[in-house]
C-alpha cells in the first residue's frame, strides 16, 4: 500500500511536470490555420478600434477564401507580446506600426516587402514623404493608414479670459507661452495653467520636432557617425524646460501621461501640449468642454511657424517577414488601406477629422466632405502639419538619452552638463549598436 | 544538544549501511520531479542564456559571435551599474522595515485572544494576495501631486505638497512604501508561525528568573527565530532586489532612472532594443551578483539547527 501511494505521487509529479513542459510549445497566440491571417493591432481610442473591428468584419464577409483573426493589444503590452511571439516563431502575419519602427524593422529582416503584392497605382496615390516612410532601398514595407501631429497647444477659452488673456490670439513663442502661463496660476491657483510631457520617455519622442525646430537638426549627424547633442543651439530649449517648471507654470507631477486630454476636459488644466488625437478625445468625452476649447500650433523658440514644432506620427500596417501567408496577409492589407476609398475614409469619419490621410485620393474626399464640421479645429491641423517633420528612425536610445537630459534639466540640473551627458550616451549608443554602419548598409 | 546530535547520526549512520541502495533509489526517485523541472526550466535556459550572452542575436538575423562584447556593453553602461546599486539600496530600505514591523505584529498577534488574532491576522494578509500591479495603481492615486491622499495627509499638517513619484529625492522611498506593505502580510504570519512554535515554558522560566521583555525577547525570541529570520532576509532581500512591478507601474523607472531597478532596466533594453544581447548579458550579471551576495548572506548569518 505504501509504495503503491508512493508510485502514485511520483506518476502524479512526472504527469504534472510533462504537462507543465508541454505548455512551452503553445503558442502566444501568432498561429492560425492556413485559411487564415493573424492581424495584430494595438489598443487605440474606442473609435479607432471600432473601425478596426468593423472593417475586419466586412473584409471577413467580402472573403471565403481568406479570412483575418484580430487580436487587439493594449499599448504597454505590445513590445513584450510581440517580442515573446517572434522568439517562439509566432509572430502574427501582420500586424500595426508606426512609421519611425518601419525602417528599422525592415533593416533588421522583420517585415516581408509588399511593393509588387499591391498595386502600383496605390503606392502611386500616397504622398511622396509618406511613400519615403515606409521606403528601404527601393522597396516598400508597410502601408500607411493616416499621419497625424504630434503636437498642437490645447487650451481653455473661458480660462484665458479669466486670467486676462485674449482667447484668440493664443501664445506663439515659448516667452509668451510662460508669460501666459504665470497669468493663468495668478488668476486661478487651483488650476494648473500648462502641462506638457514632463518624463524622460515622453520627453524622448515629444521634443523631436522641437529639438530640430530649435536647433535645425536632430542631435546625430545625417549618417549616425557623431552626436550634436551638445551643440549650444539646443540650449535654449532645455533652459525652456527649466523654466517652465522653477516658475511654476507645470505642475511638480503632471495631472496626466502625454496623450490624454482629460485634465483639460475636466477643467484641471488651463493648457497643454497634445497630439491631434485629444480633440477627438474631448469632442466625444466632454463634449460640453468644446465650446470653451481653443486649438493652435505649439508656440517655437521665436514664434516663427516654419519651424518644426510637430512630428507626424502615424499608423502603418506591415507583413511580418516569416509569414507563411505574405500574399494573402498583403492583400489583406491591401484591402483594408490601399484599394476602394470609401474603407480608409470610413476611419476618419469615425475619428470626428480629427487625423489626416497619406493617400492624395482619399485626402482630397475629406476635404471636400462636409461632415469634416464636426472638428471644428480641421484647418488648424491641416496648417501644423506644414512645418511638421516625419519622425526619426534611429534606434531609441538615441531619443532617450535627449529625454532623460531635458527630464535632468527640467527638474533644475545643470544645462551645459545634461547636454553633456546626452552627448556621452548618444556617443556609446553609437559605437555600441554600429549606427553608422546601420544607417548607411 | 551536541550529544543528541551524535546519537541521532549515528543511528543513522547505522542504517544507512545496512540499506543503502533502496534508500538511494527512493532518494532519487523523489528528487527526479523536482530535478526535471529544474533542468528544464532553470539548469537549462541558464546555460544556453550563457551560450547566447556571447552572440548579438535578434529573432531575424543570424546570430552574430561577439565574445565578450555584450557583457562590455553593460559593465560599462553607468545606468545598469547604478541600477544595481539602487536595487541593493531598495532592499536595504524595504526589507529592515518589513521585518520589523512583521516581528511587532507577530508578537502582538501572540498576545492578543483569539478572535481578535483571526482578525488582525486576515487584515495584515490581504495585500499579499493583491496583485502588485493593483496595488501600484492604488499608490499612484495616493500619490496624485493634485487631490491625492498623501499630499491631502501632509497638508493637514501645514506641509506644501509633493512630488511624490516625479521627486528624484521621494520617489526611491515612496516606491518603499507599498513593496513593505505588499510583503508584510506573509513576513508576519511566517514570523507569527515561528513565534507560536516556542515553547511557552521558556517563557515560564525565564519569567521565574526575573527576564523583563526585553532579556525574553533578545535571548529566547529572535536566537529560537534565527533560521526564520534569515530565510525572510534572504528571500525578501532577492526579491526586492529584483522588484519590477512597481517601479514599471509606477514611475517607469524616472525621473532621472531614480527609480529604475536592474529587472525593469533589463525589460525595457529587451522591449526596446533590436538585439537581445544587452539584455542576456546583464541579466546574467545580475544573477552572478545576487548569487554572490546570497552566498554571503548565508554565510554571516549561518543557519543552525534550532535549540530546543
Amino acid at each position: 500500500m505504501k509504495h503503491r501511494s508512493l508510485a502514485l505521487a511520483v506518476s502524479v509529479v512526472t504527469v504534472g511536470a510533462l504537462a507543465l513542459t508541454g505548455c512551452g510549445s503553445s503558442t502566444p497566440g501568432g498561429e492560425t490555420d492556413e485559411n487564415t491571417i493573424s492581424f495584430w493591432q494595438n489598443q487605440f481610442s474606442e473609435e479607432d478600434n471600432a473601425w478596426y473591428k468593423e472593417q475586419v468584419a466586412a473584409f471577413n464577409a467580402a472573403h471565403d477564401d481568406v479570412q483575418i483573426k484580430l487580436t487587439v493589444v493594449p499599448g504597454d503590452a505590445w513590445e513584450q507580446k510581440m517580442k515573446a511571439a517572434q522568439a517562439a516563431g509566432n509572430a502574427p502575419d501582420m500586424y500595426t506600426m508606426n512609421y519611425s519602427a518601419v525602417p528599422m524593422k525592415a533593416r533588421n529582416g522583420e517585415l516581408a516587402p509588399i511593393t509588387d503584392l499591391i498595386d502600383q497605382e496605390a503606392w502611386n496615390d500616397l504622398e511622396p514623404r509618406f511613400l519615403d516612410a515606409v521606403t528601404v532601398d527601393g522597396e516598400q514595407y508597410a502601408y500607411p493608414l493616416l499621419y497625424e501631429p504630434s503636437a498642437l497647444l490645447l487650451y481653455n477659452k473661458a480660462y484665458f479670459e479669466a486670467a486676462g488673456l485674449d482667447p484668440a490670439n493664443p501664445p506663439k513663442d515659448w516667452d509668451q507661452l510662460i508669460d501666459a502661463g504665470l497669468a493663468l496660476k495668478d488668476a486661478d491657483a487651483n488650476v494648473v495653467p500648462f502641462q506638457l510631457a514632463q518624463n524622460a520617455v515622453e520627453l524622448s519622442w515629444t521634443t523631436w520636432s522641437s529639438q530640430n525646430g530649435t536647433a535645425g537638426h536632430l542631435p546625430i549627424s545625417d549618417d549616425w557617425s557623431e552626436s550634436l547633442a551638445s551643440d549650444p543651439a539646443y540650449t535654449p530649449l532645455f533652459q525652456f524646460y527649466q523654466d517652465l517648471y522653477a516658475k511654476g507654470v507645470i505642475a511638480k507631477q503632471p495631472l496626466s501621461p502625454y496623450g490624454d486630454a482629460a485634465p483639460l476636459g475636466e477643467g484641471t488644466l488651463a493648457m497643454m501640449a497634445n497630439g491631434s488625437w485629444g480633440i477627438s478625445l474631448l469632442i466625444n468625452q466632454y463634449p460640453d468642454m468644446i465650446e470653451n476649447l481653443g486649438v493652435a500650433a505649439m508656440p517655437t523658440i521665436d514664434g516663427d511657424t516654419s519651424r518644426s514644432s510637430a512630428t507626424l506620427g502615424g499608423w502603418t500596417i506591415g507583413v511580418d517577414a516569416k509569414s507563411k501567408k505574405t500574399e494573402a496577409a498583403a492583400s489583406a492589407v491591401s484591402w483594408l488601406l490601399a484599394e476602394d476609398t470609401a474603407v480608409p475614409k470610413d476611419y476618419f469619419i469615425k475619428t470626428q477629422f480629427s487625423k489626416l490621410s497619406p493617400r492624395i485620393s482619399v485626402a482630397a474626399e475629406l476635404a471636400e466632405d462636409s461632415g469634416k464640421s464636426v472638428n471644428p479645429f480641421y484647418d488648424v491641423l491641416v496648417e501644423s502639419t506644414k512645418s511638421a517633420i516625419l519622425e526619426p528612425t534611429y534606434d531609441w536610445q538615441v531619443s532617450l538619452a535627449m529625454g532623460t537630459a531635458l527630464e535632468k534639466a527640467m527638474l533644475g540640473g545643470d544645462v551645459a552638463e545634461a547636454q553633456a551627458e546626452a552627448d556621452a550616451a548618444i556617443t556609446k549608443v553609437i559605437a555600441d549598436l554600429g549606427l553608422a554602419e546601420q544607417k548607411n548598409g | 544538544m551536541a550529544s543528541r546530535i551524535t546519537i541521532g547520526e549515528t543511528s543513522r549512520g547505522a542504517r544507512r549501511t545496512r540499506r543503502a541502495p533502496r534508500d538511494t533509489v527512493i532518494a532519487f526517485v523523489m528528487l527526479g520531479p523536482a530535478l526535471v523541472l529544474l533542468g528544464i526550466f532553470v539548469i537549462w535556459p541558464m546555460v544556453y542564456s550563457a551560450y547566447l550572452s556571447f552572440f548579438d542575436w535578434s529573432f531575424y538575423q543570424e546570430s552574430v559571435f561577439v565574445g565578450f562584447d555584450n557583457f562590455r556593453r553593460v559593465l560599462t553602461d553607468q545606468v545598469f551599474i547604478e541600477s544595481v546599486g539602487r536595487g541593493l539600496l531598495f532592499a536595504l530600505i524595504v526589507v529592515p522595515v518589513q521585518l520589523t514591523l512583521a516581528f511587532i505584529f507577530a508578537s502582538l498577534v501572540a498576545t492578543v485572544g483569539r478572535r481578535l488574532a483571526t482578525a488582525l491576522k486576515v487584515s495584515v494578509f490581504i495585500p499579499t494576495v493583491i496583485s502588485t500591479v493593483i496595488a501600484s495603481i492604488v499608490f499612484i492615486l495616493i500619490y496624485q501631486y493634485h487631490g491625492g491622499l498623501a499630499n491631502w495627509v501632509i497638508g493637514l499638517l501645514g506641509i506644501p505638497p509633493q512630488a511624490w513619484l516625479a521627486d528624484v529625492a521621494l520617489a526611491l522611498p515612496s516606491m518603499a512604501v507599498p513593496a513593505i506593505w505588499l510583503g508584510l502580510g506573509i513576513a508576519a504570519l511566517i514570523m507569527l508561525a515561528g513565534l507560536l512554535d516556542i515553547p511557552v515554558t521558556y517563557y515560564e522560566a525565564a519569567e521565574l528568573d526575573g527576564a523583563n521583555w526585553l532579556q525574553r525577547t533578545f535571548r529566547i525570541t529572535l536566537p529560537l527565530m534565527r533560521n526564520i529570520i534569515l530565510y525572510l532576509a534572504i528571500a525578501g532581500f532577492v526579491a526586492n532586489v529584483q522588484q519590477f512591478e512597481l517601479p514599471l507601474v509606477l514611475t517607469k523607472g524616472g525621473p532621472q532612472n531614480a527609480t529604475m531597478l536592474p529587472n525593469l532596466l533589463i525589460f525595457s533594453h529587451f522591449r526596446d532594443d533590436i538585439t537581445v544581447g544587452y539584455s542576456i548579458a546583464a541579466a546574467f550579471l545580475l544573477f552572478i551578483v545576487m548569487g554572490t551576495i546570497s552566498a554571503l548572506i548565508f554565510r554571516f548569518l549561518n543557519s543552525a539547527q534550532a535549540e530546543d
